[in-house]
């Protein structure tokens, strides 16, 4: 297609000198990273889930669950599955079912697991309700509204659209992720799998691990509690929200096949154009280092700007959408070369906010300016309510039902 | 090829405290014969209320420190090496020589002259070579100092924390050379930008910003050899841009939202009888998205009022609707005329290009101009999307050349200035706009010709 964006023809962004902005980075790195896991309303917590550490272990039991900000560094191996449940918009076929997940869950990260005979490590399970089964309940909650189609949808199969339950198992053990997801699905009464499919990332601390093209990715994310708290976790009732959902969040799960090959041949300096980043460090064109802003004004003296205009980094800002800041927790992905098959790489985005619409439009934005886009392929799709955290007297998703 | 990054101006008393901007050898030089030079003010030599610059006072900015609301800072013939920075109300820094009087940049400082109080004056000088505005008026402000945006790294600024510079007056002033800007309204309101010239900026010549109720009359000023001519990003009702050549720009003017700025969507401007013609400069920065052979852009703006302009000989469009993300181009009337003897005709005269998640609605269309798609006129006046859009791709195709360095863009032709510098001009009016008269018909195509440094 033809590379002539809507804004390339028109106008300067509007506005905004950039001033100040320049200057502050993202706190510093090891300061913000050092606190991404505490909830600001959530109880005090164990001295273990604060390890941003792959081995020990993380709590399973809170305000919220793990798997989202906990541990602070993403296990490095993933299994994410998803499945239907018919019948289960009636609450009496809903409710047990997901009790029963949230106390295999407990059982599994345990001290003791038949399942599991070396311990859980670092193992962490998220459970997501898909649109139909949160519209049930109520369909003005969060979480009921499904994700829209947007560019490259179309040609998604349709058992990758959507579905009513994410597993969402990481851990540093990959032996260890099929064992406990079927111990999960026992618990289902058998109910087939839509799909499931391992997923792994590289090295890294915090959300910042480099993605299949080689660059850094996850590290423009709200760190601190209070960002969190703001931009990820569905507020207390105190604070507006909605006591059902509190301490939940709106997962957006996509599986994105990426021209790796393609990629792979741009000229380093054109790679790093696309992303709007230097692949060796990740600091953004404008300067400065990797968790220094983006400076969205910077330009040459001949009038470009040293983010590109259709660079990654530029069209995902949030401040262009008005909206807010993701929580992105990426995994990569890898199938097998056979035959003529070339196989697929790429990567399972997935993000955590409090509002669908951050990333909603953030994603049409993509669709209209982002030069990345042309490497990637939209291959699933789908939106859950992570439910708000559980413990031994407050079953998973029984606040749903308040 | 040498980047620089926008920063903001040091603000000039805070700066030991700060320190944020380096400052350079020849700021320091400045603030030293301050220090030797600047002593009680004398009025002895003029009229109560007029400092002179530098017979009273070595620095503009001594001056302007020096000054009362109500007082007329006069700046001699001489190139100043400044940022100035006024925060006094009712002060006036007028040259006494528009084409002599010069504060330069030279490529290394932020701004020209910053006014961040109520009631300011800067009149009939030129503010060439600085790296972000030349002439700035804002209500966006603290102790870090002055600053032009709504958004902060990831974080959003509260326009609520910032209430607007009120009255302001931007006349005969030179803006050329300058890295963003060169005249600059943002956060301000009750104003006149009126009778300058803007030339050389990498993003826009002349720009309105973030106001509500703006209560901004833009008229009779030359913008040409910019990236854009003319801007307005969410600076809505009463604005009026009217009797202006932007011309010879690489897009003429634009009326956009943004949602990196408050008080989105923009709406309700008039524009009326500019002319907006040949917007295929060389002489100029690059538009940074590309932008070229465009007059008028409009994305995400509403309800605004474009009436007997001339928009001709502009390769690309004429007008071009859009979207910005989720908001709409929706209820703008457009009339004018879209051709004159000696200019090319527009690529086409109207244009929609906006998405399908935000498709244009609703806007009117006067005459018979071309249009893509070429039913672009259905849906006047009512909630309808008006027509399908055209992908960006079918549009004529026009090759933006190479941008040039704003520092390299040529320099203006000089301009005439103002007759009676010795008046200590009254306090500015609280209203501006109501008692603008917008002309009657289309200019013909040599308004302010004579003013132009493109033959």
């Amino acid at each position: 297609m033809s590379w002539v964006s809507r804004r390339e023809v028109l106008f300067g962004t509007g506005g905004a000198i950039m001033g100040v902005a320049a200057t502050v980075s993202g706190a510093t790195a090891a300061g913000a990273l050092g606190d991404e896991t505490s909830y600001r309303h959530g109880p005090a917590r164990s001295d273990r889930e604060g390890a941003a550490a792959s081995s020990g272990g993380v709590e399973p039991a809170g305000m919220t669950q793990a798997g989202v900000d906990r541990p602070g560094t993403p296990q490095r191996f993933g299994l994410l599955a998803v499945l239907d449940l018919p019948g289960a918009t009636d609450r009496r076929a809903l409710e047990p079912r997901l009790a029963a997940l949230g106390a295999t869950i407990l059982s599994l990260t345990g001290e003791s697991s038949d399942v599991l005979p070396d311990g859980a490590g670092d193992l962490t399970v998220t459970v997501g309700l898909g649109p139909r089964l949160v519209g049930a309940i109520d369909p003005g909650l969060a979480g009921a509204t499904a994700l829209p189609r947007f560019a490259g949808d179309d040609s998604i199969e349709a058992h990758r659209i959507g579905g009513d339950l994410l597993l969402a198992l990481h851990g540093s053990d990959p032996v260890a992720l099929p064992l406990a997801l079927r111990e999960l699905r026992a618990t289902l009464d058998g109910t087939p799998l839509r799909w499931s499919e391992a997923c792994f990332r590289g090295p890294g601390v915090g959300t910042v691990t480099r993605n299949p093209f080689g660059f850094h990715d996850g590290i423009a994310v709200p760190r601190d509690s209070e960002k969190l708290a703001r931009e990820v976790w569905l507020p207390p009732e105190e604070d507006g929200g909605d006591p059902r959902v509190a301490g939940g969040t709106i997962c957006v799960l996509r599986r994105l096949v990426l021209d790796t090959e393609r990629f792979a041949h741009l000229e380093p300096s054109d790679q790093e154009a696309v992303m709007g980043r230097r692949r060796s460090d990740g600091a953004p064109l404008s300067g400065g280092t990797m968790f220094d802003d983006v400076d969205l004004r910077a330009k040459t003296p001949t009038g470009e700007y040293l983010v590109p205009a259709r660079s990654h980094a530029r069209a995902a800002h949030p401040s262009f959408t008005g909206s807010g800041l993701m929580l992105r927790r990426g995994y990569a992905f890898a199938t097998p070369t056979t035959g003529d098959d070339p196989g697929e790489t790429g990567l399972f985005f997935i993000a955590f906010q409090r509002e669908l619409d951050t990333f909603v439009r953030t994603q049409h934005r993509l669709d209209e300016t982002d030069a990345l886009m042309q490497f990637a392929r939209p291959t699933a799709s789908a939106t859950f309510l992570v439910l708000p955290g559980f413990d031994e007297n407050q079953p998973l998703g029984s606040t749903l039902y308040e | 090829m040498s980047a620089y990054t926008p920063s903001m101006p040091p603000k000039r008393r805070r700066a030991s405290l700060f320190g944020r901007v380096p400052r350079t050898a020849a700021y320091v030089f400045v603030l030293v014969l301050t220090a030797c030079t600047a002593g009680p003010a004398s009025s002895d030599d003029g009229p109560l209320g007029v400092l002179r610059v530098p017979a009273d006072h070595a620095t503009i900015q001594a001056a302007v420190d020096a000054a009362a609301p109500g007082d007329l800072v006069l700046v001699a013939p001489g190139v100043y090496t400044e940022n100035v920075l006024v925060e006094t109300t009712d002060v006036t820094i007028r040259g006494a020589d528009r084409n002599g009087v010069v504060i330069d940049g030279e490529g290394v400082r932020s701004s020209g002259i910053v006014a961040v109080a109520d009631g300011v004056r800067i009149e009939n000088l030129t503010v060439r070579r600085v790296m972000h505005y030349g002439v700035l008026v804002t209500g966006m402000h603290d102790d870090n100092g002055p600053s032009a945006h709504g958004v902060d790294g990831y974080e959003r600024l509260d326009p609520a924390m910032f209430p607007p510079v009120e009255r302001f007056a931007v006349r005969n002033v030179t803006a050329s050379n300058n890295g963003l800007y060169g005249i600059y309204a943002f956060d301000a309101r009750h104003g006149i930008i009126a009778d300058s010239y803007a030339s050389g900026s990498a993003d826009s010549g002349i720009y309105v910003g973030q106001c509500r109720h703006c209560d901004i009359l833009v008229t009779g000023n030359v913008a040409e050899r910019n990236a854009v001519g003319f801007e307005n990003a969410n600076a809505s009702d009463s604005v009026v841009v009217t009797g202006n050549r932007f011309s010879h720009n690489r897009v003429g003017m634009t009326l956009l939202s943004n949602y990196q700025e408050a008080f989105t969507p923009q709406r309700a401007n008039i524009v009326r009888g500019n002319v907006i013609a040949s917007n295929t400069s060389a002489d100029s920065p690059a538009q940074a998205e590309g932008g070229f052979g465009v007059g008028i852009g409009i994305s995400g703006g509403r309800d605004n009022l474009l009436r007997d302009n001339l928009v001709a000989g502009n390769p690309r469009a004429g007008v071009l609707l859009a979207n910005t993300e989720d908001l709409a181009a929706s209820g703008n009337r457009i009339e004018g005329a879209w051709s004159a003897d000696g200019v090319a005709p527009n690529g086409v005269d109207i244009a929609n290009i906006s998405a399908d998640r935000a498709p244009a609605q609703g806007n009117c269309i006067g005459g018979s101009p071309s249009t893509l798609p070429k039913h672009l006129r259905a849906g006047c006046g009512t909630k309808k999307p008006s027509a399908t859009a055209v992908a960006p791709g079918r549009l004529p195709d026009v090759e933006a050349p190479p941008g040039m360095s704003f520092l390299q863009v040529p320099e203006p032709p000089p301009q005439p200035g103002m007759v009676d510098v010795e008046v200590i001009p009254a306090r500015l009016p609280n209203t501006v706009t109501d008692a603008a008269e917008t002309p009657e018909g289309v200019p013909d195509a040599g308004l302010l010709a004579e003013r132009s440094g493109v033959s």
